[in-house]
């Protein structure tokens, strides 16, 4: 064999592409080297199926990291939507930030009510109040009569007697005393009556008083303690709401985090296309290889020394199947207990 | 949304591609070869395809040559994805039409700024 110049001084041979020329001088190197053709077809097909499982598992990966990438922004999407303003547009549902303002609307709306309630509430007590004071008003006018009936009374008793004095000629005149008397101890008890029924209605008027104040104080007391628990629930709504939005934020960057990591990674697999491409170039070079030593020792050498060799070293099932020793045997991932 | 064309003969860098093209808000149609490319342009409008150069049954230079007859396509940005790096096929794919080359491999975040750049 020519070339022994192509040899590094350490017995390494030299990665030059240099043509190394052989010649049959009778010593059996081309028969040597008939013997290792298959081993060169088989390693391209070795190779193949490398280069192809690499692929595989790398495009495997990429839809993980598609699916890992398409939860993520999902994720981050469906709470966006449902912390901030636009709600869910799809659903129909409100956002938490648009309840928030809700309740707090709904709160200023109660609370106006129940203001304007206790506004009605005081007026009326007023106006009782009025009431009150024109019946102490009436009860001096009926005072004032009860005094006129009183002086009327005392003025028929007066005529009575002016008219028994008279004689004969004041009999009429004392019926007519008799009679002023008599209306005048009627309106007396009228008098008395319209006295007793506004007794009464200031009696009801007191009464009713005393219970408007006693709501309207019930009223504005628990009013501001609603007022006070519905602030603190929705300050304490507000903070969570922050909170949450805090998390957001940190979930949004950590999915900003998530895709450069993933960028990178994609990034770094790409080594699998230039390797598979270098590949494929070896595989061309052993190809051509093979078909030209195929012209040059014939196909029957190749036959013939097809099994000549063990590949001992081969530990897969694809290995042994592509050297044609397969034989059957456990899958991968098979688990067998001895 | 926005249609892109990825054509590569390996799955995996259509995966890639792909990923990240969606990533950035992008539709993706998948073809394996310049061939399979002209055919999912008969049913698809894109607005960007980016290219392999070396493919089995037609490659990238051909497909440009191809796309560009067509007068829909005549000002779409063509993108050649390679690992070549040579000045000389550089050239060629200039010559085809192509817009842009990027030698593989590529960083997701350039490959998106870079397309911004080149979509009208």
């Amino acid at each position: 064999m020519k070339g022994s110049s192509n040899r590094f001084p350490n017995g390494a041979w030299s990665s030059s592409p240099t043509h190394i020329a052989i010649e049959d001088d009778g010593s059996g190197v081309e028969a040597e080297l008939a013997r290792y053709l298959p081993h060169l077809s088989r390693m391209s097909v070795q190779l193949k199926q490398t280069s192809t499982q690499i692929e595989n598992s790398v495009v495997d990966v990429c839809i993980s990291f598609q699916g890992i990438a398409e939860r993520a922004r999902q994720t981050v999407a469906r709470t966006t939507g449902f912390l901030g303003h636009q709600g869910n547009e799809h659903s129909g549902k409100r956002s938490f930030e648009g309840l928030l303002d809700s309740c707090s609307e709904t709160l200023v709306k109660i609370l106006k009510t129940t203001e304007e309630a206790g506004e009605i509430s005081r007026r009326a007590i007023e106006r009782i109040q009025q009431m009150d004071k024109a019946s102490q008003s009436i009860n001096a006018a009926m005072r004032q009569l009860e005094e006129i009936a009183k002086g009327n009374k005392i003025l028929a008793l007066n005529a009575r007697i002016e008219a028994a004095r008279a004689g004969s000629h004041g009999v009429g005149f004392a019926v007519v005393a008799a009679e002023v008397i008599s209306q005048t101890e009627r309106s007396q008890k009228v008098n008395a009556q319209v006295g007793d029924l506004i007794a009464s209605l200031r009696s009801l008027a007191s009464s009713t008083l005393d219970d408007l104040r006693q709501m309207n104080e019930q009223g504005q007391r628990r009013m501001e303690e609603c007022r006070l628990e519905v602030d603190n629930s929705l300050h304490d709504l507000q903070a969570a709401h922050g909170e949450m939005k805090e998390m957001l934020t940190g979930m949004t960057e950590e999915g900003v985090l998530l895709a450069n990591e993933i960028g990178s990674a994609v990034r770094g697999l790409q080594f699998q296309d230039r390797t598979s491409q270098r590949i494929a170039h070896v595989i061309e070079d052993l190809d051509t290889l093979h078909a030209r030593l195929v012209d040059r020792f014939g196909s029957s050498a190749v036959v013939e020394a097809a099994s000549d060799k063990g590949f001992s070293n081969y530990t897969m099932h694809e290995e042994r199947e592509v050297a044609g020793i397969g034989e059957a045997e456990s899958g991968q991932g098979d688990v067998e207990l001895f | 949304m926005r249609r892109a064309l990825i054509v590569d003969d390996s799955p995996s860098m259509r995966q890639m591609v792909g990923f990240t093209l969606r990533q950035g808000g992008f539709d993706v149609i998948e073809a394996e070869n310049g061939q399979d490319a002209l055919q999912k342009l008969q049913a698809s409008v894109v607005d960007l395809i980016i290219t392999d150069l070396n493919m089995p049954v037609m490659d990238g230079i051909t497909l440009i040559q191809h796309v560009r007859q067509q007068p829909a396509m005549k000002s779409k940005p063509i993108l050649m994805l390679t690992t070549e790096g040579l000045a000389a096929k550089k050239e060629q794919g200039k010559a085809a039409g192509a817009t842009g080359w990027i030698v593989k491999p590529f960083d997701p975040d350039k490959l998106l700024l870079t397309i911004t750049k080149v979509l009208p």
